[in-house]
């Protein structure tokens, strides 16, 4: 983990960190990500009927997105949700949450 | 919830980008929150889980947090009220220092908080979640006193027991009568949902009983939602008096229960007023309150637009279009966090979307929803035109009660995130 790098190699990796930036996502992840986990648990909790979405694949979730965008996949609140994002803030999303630990 | 989890989730895409790193070598900084409820307790967590090196310190006189989301079940018996209570346990394990005592002032020059023994606690960035306080003013006759005898019921606790306990006191046939404010107020479809869950209620035990409220408004969130599931569950129990027709309540009377209207009189076997609100009080003290008693904020970092170095977050802040929901105030603390990590290294915080979700029940198993995605407009949080809306006004397939178990999973779910 980066917090164990020394203050020399971090400074090194700051010092390439555009590309990484751009590759990893920003801080606490892409706009909109954060107010997913209201609903979608972060840790897993037996009594919900909400799916979690950390650790599912990047292309399934932008698939159900851009389903729930449509209306070609019904749903209750995550069709007007979807309606907020466009396609490449979708991607961006979707890969965060494919990032994290199943 | 598991705290470790939880910091590998953020962590994940974190580790890697030079945020986490600079922000060691510029030094961590300290950040106090005042108010544990669903702003402040999550954005004191998600500081530490970002940014560990930070100094974060939860100002909260309760050791046990009752939530007001689903506070309306125990009034209709489908919850305990302790089923809406959480201790700070999980904050700590977070690394927060939970400093259990009232903050009486904030020393804005100084950047300091004042606690109730006179000891002061430092900050680089405050964060402030007061919540709301009553404007004891506004309805003549109805104080602190009067609430032990019209229970509001808006801070959850032991005025939800009270209301529940006068409900099942009430004779069969005695009239509940509620009053709602104007906008804006905490949790805007609350006092409807609260209607719908006691007309739940009374249908059960008291079938003679029927429920008058009284409106100081003429719309309401989700109106023909509530009002369609009234006509098919509660058929003339019941009567919603708007603004127009003498909703206003001007006047109370404890001693005999009556509320005092525009256009009448009318007097309760059990009364529920709900007052006009502002932020806590520690707001309008720190300056972060402007004349409508609520806190004006930018809508990228929430911070003051009228004293800067200090964000103010959920029920007491003008956020835009966003309500005053718990969803909302959770989603406005995360990315608040990320914004005082990115300015105590020195960056600019991003350009975020925030999204509500919030789910009301009208029946135990009948749930209605409304939903919004909004982003910074014009230095305000404004709706995403062409996102958001209500639950169809024609449900299908079981839709209903399908939104009854989101909402019981979202409560679940917002509770561990928060709480757990």
């Amino acid at each position: 983990m980066h917090r164990l790098l020394p203050p020399g190699l971090a400074a090194a990796l700051l010092l390439v960190g555009g590309s990484t930036w751009a590759a990893d996502g920003p801080l606490g992840g892409p706009p909109g990500a954060s107010s997913c986990t209201g609903c979608h648990a972060s840790a897993k909790i037996s009594d919900s009927v909400i799916p979690r979405v950390a650790g599912r694949k990047a292309a399934d979730i932008v698939t159900f997105m851009r389903e729930y965008r449509s209306g070609a996949w019904p749903s209750s609140v995550m069709g007007h949700i979807a309606k907020g994002f466009d396609d490449q803030q979708i991607d961006a999303i979707a890969a965060w949450f494919a990032a994290q630990p199943e | 919830m598991s705290t470790r989890r939880h910091f590998l989730k953020l962590g994940a895409a974190a580790a890697m980008t030079p945020t986490v790193v600079s922000a060691q070598s510029a030094g961590a900084g300290r950040v106090v929150v005042i108010g544990g409820g669903f702003a402040g307790a999550t954005a004191a967590r998600t500081l530490k889980v970002l940014e560990p090196k930070l100094a974060v310190t939860l100002v909260e006189p309760n050791p046990v947090y009752t939530s007001c989301p689903f506070s309306n079940s125990v009034l209709a018996d489908l919850r305990e009220i302790g089923q809406q209570q959480f201790r700070y346990d999980g904050v700590k394990r977070a690394g927060v220092t939970v400093a259990e005592t009232s903050a009486t002032a904030v020393d804005v020059d100084a950047k300091a908080v004042v606690l109730a023994d006179g000891s002061r606690v430092s900050y680089d960035r405050l964060v402030m979640s007061p919540g709301i306080d009553f404007n004891w003013a506004a309805i003549p006759g109805y104080d602190e006193a009067a609430a032990q005898k019209m229970p509001h019921a808006w801070k959850a606790g032991a005025q939800t027991v009270l209301l529940r306990q006068q409900l099942q006191s009430m004779q069969d046939g005695g009239l509940v009568v509620m009053s709602a404010p104007a906008n804006p107020f905490r949790c805007p479809p609350g006092p409807y949902e609260r209607a719908s869950l006691i007309a739940y209620w009374l249908k059960i035990w008291k079938p003679k009983s029927k429920l008058l409220l009284l409106d100081a408004k003429d719309a309401f969130s989700k109106q023909r939602l509530f009002q369609n599931g009234w006509a098919e569950l509660y058929p003339g129990m019941i009567e919603w008096v708007p603004l127009s027709q003498g909703g206003k309540v001007t006047s109370v009377d404890p001693a005999t229960l009556t509320l005092v209207t525009e256009f009448g009189s009318h007097k309760a076997a059990v009364a529920n007023v709900i007052p006009p609100q502002r932020a806590g009080a520690i707001a309008a003290q720190a300056g972060v309150a402007d004349r409508t008693g609520w806190c004006p904020v930018e809508p990228v970092a929430f911070e003051s637009t009228l004293r800067p170095g200090i964000h103010v977050l959920g029920d007491a802040a003008i956020m835009g279009g966003m309500p005053k929901s718990a969803f909302a105030a959770n989603a406005q603390a995360k990315v608040c966090a990320v914004a005082i990590v990115e300015l105590l290294a020195g960056r600019k915080p991003p350009d975020p979307v925030l999204i509500n979700t919030c789910y009301s029940l009208v029946a135990a198993d009948y749930g209605i929803s409304i939903a919004g995605v909004y982003r910074p407009t014009n230095g305000q949080l404004a709706d995403i035109p062409g996102a958001g809306g209500v639950s169809p006004l024609e449900a299908v397939g079981g839709l209903r009660g399908q939104e009854a178990l989101y909402a019981s999973s979202w409560f679940r779910t917002i509770t561990a995130e928060v709480y757990g």
